[in-house]
């Protein structure tokens, strides 16, 4: 098929494109980083400071003491080669960034996922109701809820839940994502998937009870701004001559609001959806800082304050590869979704 | 043909021009008369009149991230108004992270900053001559030098003669009030939350000790921290709460006692001394006799090649951030390229009986018995990696202390089991304990943050928490403790051997006058008051005053509180406004 062969096209001419611009932003970042002040190296002794031969020498061994082309040519090179490098800073040194990656991109994943879940049901739902019933109490008393809810703290509604649910009534963990040294068997790094495949319902219940308040904390601010995009769009669908032309052959009014008007409005809705799961992850830095979640976001903070390099770089890197990965899939199922793409 | 414009500039002057030219004239000189004005007014102000205030300018240095906790800003303002109050210095607050404070303060860029210090080894040399000597000095920014100074440090060093130490400690820090290269300001404070009913949870001023808690009918505690492990190899930690679980895993030549900094025999079977024949007369040689029957969680024996080898081990490896530079450098140990970047051929015998080491030193070291107890210096496996870090995971660590390794979720949670096979159940019978480890497990959870602490203690009941150990907020170390007694926990708060100060280069503040000043404006119980709720202790010296040979000399030369009048004598005295040629000129930079 002709819009088979279009959308093919168009997911490797993206895929093509992507590759040019992950090399241009990791040279940025290898050049911004080096433009900065402040030394790695001074700061792995804390206050102490061994001699000079001793630093000489780490720096050697962390190839630092090379002029910065070879630096450059050495970092991309290792780069194209799947190796990210070893992080360079205090808290970290040593360690394989991928390792360091890979024991944190779980938990951000997870708590993504999780929020992002919440956020669709959450936002979506009263999206739809407020936009099919325009200028209802209803539909204000949702416009007035998300409105108030996107422009809530992350933090601030993070502690406000962890104050009432798990302070106050003691009902959910107050933080982290585990309490106890029975921590799943990693198979995945996410306790709740890891969980399931030992078959531990006890443990599935325990690591979904620690991601409850932080989930619930990002999905609705999120939630609020799907509501605005939802009620936006259904609103056009909803008065829209197709859905005129539906109520005129005496289609029952909830059919015309969910089989045609919502499923029209759908697109942007996806766009959206998409777009903000990469917000999500910014978002997730200040909830995993609120529910002290050692997540991926916490590593980049960590290693912006030590000057980590190697571990900067190699974040952003996989940063920019999700982000990238889920435009593509999102304009993919954009184009499956609307049939005018495949015209 | 000549242009509009060329004819209009050629054109004679018109008689209108000429009231334009006068006006011209006037205007110019009455600009000059404004001049001659403004110029006589600034002589004869100069000459006769009070000077403009003046005050001297430097900067402020505190470091932005946390490195510190979260009161580095509140401190920092809270000593600049104190400098500043006194009227005549001015004070300008700069921060930046710690990757780049600390290459300035090596780059010697900033004129004050604030820095904190955890002693390597319990001895009072720790506090002075990483400060005071020339090449200390020069690695923590304060580019002080003194040759005499460094003659003293260096007889303190080398002398296990009290009286000695007592004299040469005393002149230090006599030295360091005069010339003030840093300012103490407080020690900080050590706190721990638990609850009710567990008992033995020491605040030890080196090593927390998670083995002698006892959580009567219970067979394991829980406890939560918001630190994180760098490294579980002895070789390689050099932070706080690696060495803390490296203290519960491994064992060490020589440990210190449960409540006090006393060091007693560990694997080693008596502490070295003179008096008991295992240190040489001239303090050049350190015999450590093994005890019997030491072996390794995994079996494996520990005998005196081993610790020889894991010795070498961490100074060949030297571990970039790692502690292995005291036992090359400060340990006098060395570190030979001729011997595989080992410590030099001779430095370290072990005799026939594979039972006891000695350390050959080049100079003495007064203090060499407090390495052997420093967790660079515990002994690993043979199996060890001998060619980079050991992982931090199981079962890859491997130790010879009261607990195993045998959980350890990276950034999560650690897991502590008894060592049926440790070699002194009875370290501390005599001490009130009976037997280490008291608990068969411990399970330290690790946490992002503070608050987190808060909340895993408030809510004991529910997440099962029973000790938080470090570091909780000062506002939350009060609220806890205002509400212990209805949270059913103890909070216990008492002295650390961490010391905050203030450096000054003296290279960018090289008037000893103002630095002085500087000592007499600052207030240490405001800043407590003010910024730690009453929680930290002042400190008169860089030793604090829980260490031998300590001496409260700022507050003996500047008082305990804030002396302005003092600070603006001698910065007058100094005339940092001078007269020259008439005219007042500032010196300030």
């Amino acid at each position: 098929m002709g819009g088979g062969r279009s959308i093919l096209a168009y997911a490797v001419t993206r895929i093509a494109l992507a590759i040019p611009m992950l090399l241009i932003l990791l040279t940025a970042i290898f050049v911004i980083l080096r433009i900065l002040p402040g030394d790695p190296v001074l700061a792995l002794w804390g206050g102490n400071q061994p001699g000079p031969d001793v630093i000489a020498d780490a720096r050697a061994r962390l190839g630092l003491d090379k002029p910065i082309h070879v630096q450059y040519w050495d970092y991309m090179t290792s780069v194209l080669r799947g190796d990210l490098g070893v992080s360079i800073g205090f808290q970290y040194r040593g360690s394989p960034v991928w390792t360091e990656i890979g024991e944190r991109l779980p938990a951000t994943l997870e708590l993504t996922i999780a929020s992002m879940v919440v956020a669709v049901f959450a936002g979506v739902t009263p999206g739809v109701i407020a936009g099919s019933r325009r200028d209802s109490k209803l539909d204000v008393a949702i416009r007035i809820y998300s409105t108030i809810i996107y422009a809530i703290p992350i933090f601030w509604l993070g502690l406000v839940f962890q104050i009432v649910f798990a302070v106050w009534l003691g009902w959910l963990p107050a933080n982290g994502r585990w309490t106890g040294g029975d921590v799943p068997a990693a198979r995945t790094g996410m306790f709740t998937v890891d969980a399931l495949l030992e078959g531990s319902f006890d443990h599935f219940g325990k690591a979904v009870r620690h991601l409850v308040l932080p989930a619930l904390t990002l999905g609705l601010v999120l939630g609020g701004f799907f509501t605005k995009t939802v009620r936006a769009s259904m609103l056009q669908t909803v008065g829209a001559d197709f859905s005129d032309a539906a109520r005129a052959r005496g289609i029952p009014e909830w059919r015309v609001v969910y089989y045609h008007a919502f499923r029209n409005a759908l697109p942007p809705v996806v766009t959206v959806l998409g777009l903000q799961f990469a917000i999500l992850f910014a978002g997730a830095v200040l909830t995993e800082r609120t529910f002290s979640i050692d997540g991926i976001g916490n590593l980049l903070l960590t290693a912006i304050t030590s000057k980590d390099m190697t571990v900067i770089q190699g974040v952003i890197v996989v940063y920019a590869t999700i982000i990238v990965t889920i435009s593509l899939v999102i304009d993919i199922v954009g184009a499956m979704i609307d049939p005018r793409v495949r015209l | 043909m000549v242009d509009e414009e060329q004819q209009k500039s050629d054109a004679p002057e018109t008689p209108a021009a000429a009231p334009a030219k006068g006006k011209g004239m006037w205007i110019g000189i009455v600009v000059v008369v404004i001049v001659i004005v403004i110029l006589l007014v600034a002589v004869f102000g100069g000459l006769f009149g009070s000077p403009p205030v003046r005050k001297y300018a430097l900067d402020l240095w505190y470091n932005n991230d946390g490195h510190y906790g979260d009161t580095e800003d509140e401190l920092a303002t809270v000593l600049k108004n104190q400098i500043e109050e006194c009227g005549k210095i001015q004070v300008t607050l700069r921060n930046d992270p710690w990757a780049v404070y600390r290459t300035n303060w090596a780059n010697g860029l900033m004129d004050v900053f604030l820095l904190g210090w955890y002693p390597d080894y319990f001895d009072s040399d720790d506090y002075i001559s990483p400060f005071l000597s020339t090449s200390g000095a020069a690695s923590l920014g304060s580019f002080y030098t003194n040759a005499t100074v460094d003659g003293w440090i260096t007889e303190e060093q080398t002398t296990t003669n009290p009286s000695i130490r007592d004299q040469r400690f005393a002149d230090i820090q006599g030295a360091l009030a005069d010339d003030v290269p840093y300012v103490p300001l407080f020690s900080g404070n050590a706190h721990v939350a638990y609850v009710n009913g567990i008992t033995d949870v020491e605040l030890h001023p080196v090593s927390f000790k998670w083995f002698i808690m006892d959580k009567p009918g219970s067979t394991e505690i829980n406890g939560s921290t918001s630190d994180r492990i760098i490294s579980l190899d002895p070789a390689s930690a050099y932070d706080y709460f690696s060495i803390e679980v490296i203290n519960q895993v491994f064992d060490t030549l020589l440990v210190y006692e449960p409540v006090s900094a006393t060091i007693m025999p560990g694997l080693a079977r008596e502490v070295p001394t003179v008096a008991n024949g295992f240190v040489s007369s001239n303090g050049l040689n350190y015999t450590f006799r093994l005890k019997d029957n030491l072996f390794f969680h995994d079996g494996s024996e520990l005998n005196a090649t081993v610790v020889a080898r894991s010795i070498d081990r961490a100074i060949r490896l030297d571990i970039g951030g790692s502690a292995a530079f005291l036992l090359y450098d400060v340990g006098a140990l060395g570190r030979a390229a001729a011997n595989g970047n080992n410590t030099q051929v001779g430095r370290m015998t072990v005799d026939a009986s594979d039972r006891n080491i000695t350390f050959h030193l080049p100079r003495a070291v007064s203090f060499f018995n407090d390495l052997m107890a420093f967790s660079v210096s515990a002994p690993v496996p043979w199996t060890y990696s001998q060619t980079g870090e050991q992982p931090s995971t199981v079962p890859a660590v491997v130790g010879s202390g009261p607990y195993r390794l045998t959980a350890h979720t990276a950034n999560i949670v650690l897991e502590l089991d008894r060592y049926a096979g440790y070699h002194s159940p009875t370290l501390y019978a005599t001490m009130g304990i009976p037997i280490i480890p008291v608990e068969d497990k411990v399970t330290i959870n690790i946490r992002s943050t503070a608050t987190a602490l808060k909340q895993d203690i408030e809510t004991h009941a529910s997440s099962g928490i029973d000790v938080v150990y470090r570091t909780l907020t000062p506002t939350d170390l009060t609220d806890l403790s205002t509400r212990a007694a209805t949270l059913g926990i103890t909070v216990d708060v008492g002295a650390s051997p961490q010391i905050r100060y203030l450096v000054i280069n003296v290279n960018r503040v090289p008037e000893e006058q103002v630095r002085q000043a500087i000592a007499y404006s600052v207030d240490r119980a405001e800043v407590d008051s003010l910024v730690f709720a009453s929680t930290v202790e002042p400190l008169y010296s860089m030793i604090p005053s829980n260490m031998p040979y300590t001496d409260p000399v700022f507050n003996t030369v500047y008082g305990g509180l804030q002396n302005c009048t003092s600070a603006n004598n001698l910065l007058t005295q100094l005339g940092f406004s001078i007269r020259l040629s008439g005219i007042w000129i500032a010196r300030d930079r």
